[in-house]
C-alpha cells in the first residue's frame, strides 16, 4: 500500500469512528477523576469522624473497595443498580400478577429500563468513583494526618475558630500530603478506562478490536489478516502519551499547591 | 451520598421515561461482524443483507430502526435483557432457541453447513480422529460438531467468526465448521483454503428473533416479512448480497 491510500484508509470512517471513541475514554477518566475525589473526601471524613459507627462505615468501605477486582466490581455496580432501579419500575407499573409470576425479568415491559451508551457511561464514571474513591480516601486521610500538628496548635492560639482551621490550615495544606498519591490513583483510574468496552461502551479498545480484526472479503473494505496488534500498539502509545501529560500537570499542581509552604520533602 | 442516590435514581426514571417516548423505534441486536448478513463497512456503519432488510421491515411498520451491536454469544441474553427488541444476525431456527425465543418468518432458507480446511487437505469424515475442528460458539454448527465429533477430536470454539477463520488459516485448527453463506465469500476470495466433505442441513431457514412476549410486534414484523417477500424485496436483496435465488417469488 503506497502512502497516498495508507491516509486515505486511516481517515476513513471507520478509523475517524475510532478516533472520535478517545471522547468515551477521557470522559471516562476526568468524570471518574471528580467522582473518586468526591466518595475520598466523604471516605475520609467518616474514617476520622468523632463517632465509631461511622469510623468503621469508613474503614469498610476503603477496605473492601481496595480488595474487590475492579473489573468484577466494575461488571457488578451497573447490572445491580439497573436491575433494583427496574425492580422499582416493576412495583410502581407492574400488575400483581406480572410480579407474582416471576418467570422473566423485568416482570412487564413498563419496568424495563432500556440502557444506552450515555448511561452506561455515567455508571462506568460513578463505579469508578466509587472504587479509585476508596484509594483517595486513604491518601485524603493520611494527608490530613500530615498536617503537622504545631501548625493546628498554632492556628489555635491565634484565636481561628475550629472551622477555619479545618479549611484554612488542615485542608488547605492536606493538598501538598496528598497530591502524589492522588496523581498515582489518577494514573490508575487512567489505566481502567480501558475496561469500558465491558459495558458495551464502543471506546478505543472496542473499536481497535474491531479494526483489527482480519478482513478477506473485498466488500467489507482493505482485505488484510489479523492486525490487531497494530492497533492495540497505538493504544499503548495513547497510554503513554496520557501518562506523560499527567504527569506534568500533577507537577505542576504540586508546586501550585506547595506555594507559600516550606519544602517538605 | 442520599442526595446523590436521589439524583441517580431521578436521573435514571427520566431517562426510561425519554426511552419509553421514543416510542415506534424498533431496536435490532446484531453482531456486526458475520459478512454478508451484517457488518461494519469502511466508514464504520452497519451493512449487510439484515441492515438494508431490517430497515425495509422496519419502513413498512412505521418504526424507526436503530441497530445496536451486540457480541454473539450474549445476543439472546440481551435480547430477553431488554437491550433491544429483535434480533437479526444471520440466527437459524431451531427447537432449541424456540424454548427462549419466537422467531418471525424466514427471511433466508435453510443455509448449509460447510467445512473449510487448507488447500488440498482431505480428511475422512467417517473416522474423523485427533483433529482439531474450530467453530463459532452458540451456533448450530457448534452443537453438530460437539455431537458427531466431540469425541474423537478437539473442538475450539471461537467467539468471533472472522477470528475463527484467521486460525484456520494460520493453522491452528485442521477444518472450519460453518455456514456456507459466511465462508463461501471467504473461500472464493482466498486461494489458501477450500470446501472439504459434503455440505450439512443443521438447523431452519434464518429468521429475527423476538422476545416470547412480544405477540403484536411478532405479528407485525411477519406481515411485513410476507410483504416484502411477495414484492420481490428480498429476492432482491439475497440476490444483492449473496448473489443467490430466486426463494420467494410467487
Amino acid at each position: 500500500m503506497d502512502w497516498q491510500s495508507s491516509i486515505e484508509y486511516i481517515t476513513n470512517g471507520k478509523h475517524l469512528a475510532w478516533y472520535a471513541s478517545v471522547r468515551f475514554t477521557l470522559i471516562a477518566a476526568v468524570l471518574g477523576a471528580l467522582f473518586a475525589v468526591f466518595f475520598g473526601l466523604i471516605g475520609a471524613g467518616l474514617k476520622q469522624s468523632k463517632w465509631s459507627g461511622l469510623r468503621l462505615i469508613g474503614t469498610v468501605y476503603t477496605n473492601m473497595l481496595r480488595g474487590i477486582p475492579d473489573v468484577l466490581f466494575f461488571l457488578f455496580l451497573p447490572l445491580a443498580f439497573e436491575q433494583t432501579v427496574e425492580y422499582f419500575l416493576a412495583q410502581a407499573s407492574c400488575t400483581s400478577a406480572e410480579l407474582a409470576d416471576g418467570s422473566t425479568w423485568p416482570p412487564c415491559a413498563d419496568a424495563q429500563w432500556y440502557l444506552t451508551t450515555t448511561e452506561y457511561l455515567l455508571m462506568a464514571c460513578v463505579t469508578f468513583g466509587i472504587v479509585y474513591g476508596a484509594f483517595a480516601a486513604n491518601v485524603i486521610h493520611g494527608a490530613m494526618q500530615a498536617v503537622p500538628k504545631g501548625q493546628l496548635e498554632a492556628a489555635m492560639a491565634y484565636g481561628f475558630s475550629p472551622k477555619q482551621i479545618f479549611w484554612n490550615i488542615k485542608v488547605r495544606q492536606m493538598w501538598v500530603y496528598a497530591l502524589p498519591g492522588l496523581s498515582n490513583v489518577w494514573m490508575l483510574l487512567v489505566k481502567a478506562t480501558s475496561l469500558l468496552s465491558l459495558l458495551q461502551i464502543p471506546d478505543i479498545v472496542l473499536w481497535a478490536e474491531r479494526l483489527g480484526a482480519a478482513n478477506y472479503v473485498a466488500f467489507k473494505g482493505l482485505i488484510h489478516d489479523d492486525w490487531r496488534w497494530k492497533y492495540y500498539l497505538v493504544l499503548f502509545v495513547f497510554y503513554i502519551i496520557l501518562a506523560y501529560v499527567s504527569e506534568r500537570f500533577f507537577n505542576w499542581l504540586q508546586s501550585r499547591a506547595g506555594r507559600g509552604m516550606i519544602e517538605v520533602r | 451520598m442520599r442526595k446523590l442516590l436521589t439524583t441517580m435514581a431521578v436521573a435514571a426514571v427520566v431517562a426510561s421515561s425519554m426511552s419509553a417516548q421514543a416510542g415506534n423505534t424498533l431496536r435490532i441486536g446484531t453482531e456486526g461482524a458475520y459478512a454478508p448478513w451484517n457488518y461494519l463497512d469502511d466508514d464504520g456503519k452497519l451493512a449487510g443483507y439484515e441492515i438494508d432488510l431490517g430497515n425495509a421491515i422496519c419502513e413498512k411498520i412505521s418504526y424507526k430502526c436503530e441497530f445496536v451491536q451486540n457480541e454473539w454469544d450474549s445476543i439472546i441474553p440481551n435480547l430477553i435483557a431488554g437491550n433491544y427488541d429483535a434480533i437479526m444476525a444471520g440466527m437459524s431456527v431451531t427447537d432449541e432457541r424456540k424454548e427462549t425465543i419466537n422467531f418471525t418468518a424466514e427471511y433466508f432458507p435453510p443455509d448449509p453447513s460447510r467445512f473449510a480446511a487448507a488447500k488440498d487437505m482431505e480428511f475422512d469424515f467417517a473416522n474423523l480422529k485427533g483433529k482439531k475442528i474450530g467453530v463459532q460458539g452458540a451456533t448450530i454448527q457448534a452443537d453438530y460438531v460437539n455431537e458427531t465429533f466431540g469425541a474423537d477430536n478437539d473442538v475450539l470454539s471461537y467467539e468471533n467468526p472472522d477470528q475463527s477463520i484467521a486460525d484456520l488459516i494460520g493453522g491452528n485448527v485442521d477444518i472450519l465448521m460453518a455456514d456456507a453463506s459466511f465462508l463461501e465469500p471467504v473461500v472464493n476470495a482466498l486461494g489458501s483454503i477450500s470446501f472439504v466433505g459434503e455440505p450439512v442441513a443443521i438447523g431452519g431457514g434464518v429468521a429475527a428473533g423476538l422476545r416470547q412476549k412480544d405477540t403484536e410486534l411478532l405479528k407485525a414484523i411477519d406481515d411485513a416479512i410476507v410483504v416484502l417477500k411477495a414484492d420481490g424485496t428480498v429476492d432482491k436483496l439475497i440476490k444483492q448480497y449473496f448473489d443467490k435465488g430466486p426463494f420467494f417469488a410467487q
